[in-house]
């Protein structure tokens, strides 16, 4: 079975040779400048004109757009409506339901909310559609980086689509030997169950092997290590990185000065 | 009595590897049947579209006059048997007995049925003593063992063995290859996908071998282990018996001792 080890997509963009530690910044900094922001509209705004403009750039548009449409839009669009309902703010009602009021005051502070958290998730979205786990983590090991910490957070991005993968091989096994996962609703949860224990306990082994093979490899030697692959660092992404810092920077101004 | 026919078959996986171009085959009940071929050639992509694991791309497999497009693979699971490549893949309870029932009890055998069905199946593949032992607690080979005998516990007329005995030592093989003649006197139809030709040379009437997804050969062991120069194009080499029969100039192909011999004498 091949494994697909993150949610990376493999292409040829201008968004794929940035360097990592500038997508990083750029999904950090659209987030902190969304969330800073003293105005609601800045991250309706991100939306429009950086986030879905990169997915065209880095060409993961079909599955950015695939992930936006079922995961990201439902999701804030759930929380939109219960922070509308469930914000006692304001007093400028605009309709009733029930006992619920819906000010023009929650209104907007549940759309803010909602479009932040979208502008969250999708920038992060789009950098681990354009950015291979292990690019980064060398990228960032060498400029310092405790590797144990590399290690953490590689493992981490890994975990979902790893377990996918196990838990499909582990269902095609018990499918094989007559075990009925499609059909029914309780069909499908009660062959959940005997998914968990093999998941959960393979998993284990599997962390444990994994730190016995890299430990053979060296992983806790001090001495100074050396990179196989080259990860450029142009002056663009120097400039751009800067950039995104000053754009933060300028967002938490634009805050204080207004309050 | 239930016969395999594969009709033009063709899968390409989600990635866009062309693993089957085009395979037609018949195999009657009761037959047992080696698969053949270089790594790669598509063995393990082939023998998953029997129990419905893969569904064709184009062409159809039936199982006993089921198209296993329509049956369901749990359905499918009452008539064929797969033994995975890697047992790893295959085992996930936490005793061998469980394992081992796990198969008749999803098949709806009774109480009864399915303990007389787990204590044969421990009894052929010589697990009797380990029924409580957990699975990741054996030694590759036994757990390679587990992964047959949670399969025969079915008792499904056809079994498919996908590369029994990799890394198994002579005993482990010699075991495998008296499961399989047990089998055979039941009446099952066995598939076995190996690399190991000597196996493949004294347990099968019939050999069938792949080369990138497509048959290259099918016919009686004799004939197919025959035909050096083309089993080489999927990387086959012959047993050595047979290819030393070859330099003598025996007559007839050869592939076991009491063969060499005979046909030496006759010389
Ligand atoms: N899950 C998968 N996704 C994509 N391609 C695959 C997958 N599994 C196998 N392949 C490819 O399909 C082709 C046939 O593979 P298959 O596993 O059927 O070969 P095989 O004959 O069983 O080889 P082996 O002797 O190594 O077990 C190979 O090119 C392989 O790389
Ligand atoms: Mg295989």
């Amino acid at each position: 079975m091949r494994e697909r080890l993150s949610f990376y997509v493999k292409r040829e963009s201008f968004l794929h040779h940035l360097n990592p530690l500038t997508k990083l910044t750029l999904a950090f900094g659209l987030v902190f400048a969304a969330f800073l922001s003293p105005w609601y509209w800045t991250p309706s705004f991100f939306v429009l004109f950086a986030i879905i403009p990169l997915s065209f750039i880095g060409k993961v548009q079909r599955e950015y757009f695939g992930a936006a449409l079922r995961l990201i839009l439902p999701a804030a669009g759930f929380l939109f409506l219960m922070q509308s309902f469930f914000q006692p703010i304001g007093v400028k009602v605009i309709f009733k339901f029930w006992f619920l009021d819906i000010t023009q005051e929650s209104l907007m502070f549940a759309f803010t909310n909602a479009s932040r958290i979208f502008v969250m998730v999708s920038s992060f979205t789009l950098f681990l559609l354009t950015t291979h786990p292990s690019e980064l983590m060398s990228d960032l090991t060498r400029r310092g980086l405790p590797s144990q910490f590399a290690y953490v957070i590689i493992s981490t991005i890994q975990i979902i689509p790893q377990m996918q993968a196990k838990a499909q091989t582990i269902i095609a096994a018990q499918r094989s030997r007559g075990l009925d996962t499609q059909g029914s609703f309780f069909n499908r949860i009660g062959a959940l169950v005997p998914l968990v224990g093999p998941l959960v306990f393979g998993s284990l082994v599997e962390v444990e092997e994994r730190a016995i093979a890299i430990e053979a490899r060296g992983f806790t030697s001090t001495s100074i290590k050396t990179s196989l692959r080259e990860i450029p660092d142009t002056r663009f992404d120097k400039m751009f990185r800067w950039f995104l810092i000053l754009l933060v920077i300028a967002v938490i101004a634009a805050r204080i000065w207004l309050s | 009595m239930i016969k395999i026919e594969i009709q033009d078959l063709h899968y390409t996986y989600p990635g866009g590897v062309e693993a089957l171009r085009g395979i037609s085959l018949t195999i009657k009940p009761g037959e047992q049947v080696a698969m053949v071929g270089q790594n790669g050639s598509g063995k393990t992509t082939l023998v998953k579209h029997l129990n419905g694991l893969l569904q064709p791309t184009s062409g159809s497999v039936l199982i006993g006059g089921w198209d296993t497009k329509k049956a369901a693979v749990a359905k499918l699971a009452a008539r064929v048997g797969y033994v995975f490549q890697n047992p790893d893949e295959q085992l996930f309870s936490s005793t061998v007995g469980m394992e081992v029932a796990f198969g008749p009890h999803n098949l709806g055998y009774g109480d009864e049925k399915v303990s007389a069905l787990v204590k044969d199946a421990l009894a052929l593949t010589e697990l009797s003593d380990k029924t409580a032992t957990n699975p990741y607690d054996l030694s590759a080979t036994w757990r390679k063992m587990v992964a047959l005998a949670s399969i025969i516990s079915m008792d499904t007329e056809i079994v498919i063995f996908d590369e029994p005995t990799t890394g198994q030592d002579a005993l482990s093989v010699a075991r495998i290859a008296n499961i399989i003649a047990e089998l055979r006197k039941r009446g099952k139809t066995v598939i076995t996908i190996t690399h190991d030709i000597d196996f493949c040379a004294e347990n099968f009437e019939r050999v069938i071998a792949l080369s990138q997804g497509q048959v290259l050969l099918d016919g009686t062991a004799n004939e197919v282990l025959g035909q050096e120069n083309i089993l080489a194009q999927t990387y086959v080499d012959p047993p050595q018996l047979t290819r030393l029969g070859k330099r003598l100039r025996l007559k007839e192909t050869v592939r076991n001792q009491e063969e060499f011999l005979a046909a030496l004498k006759k010389k």
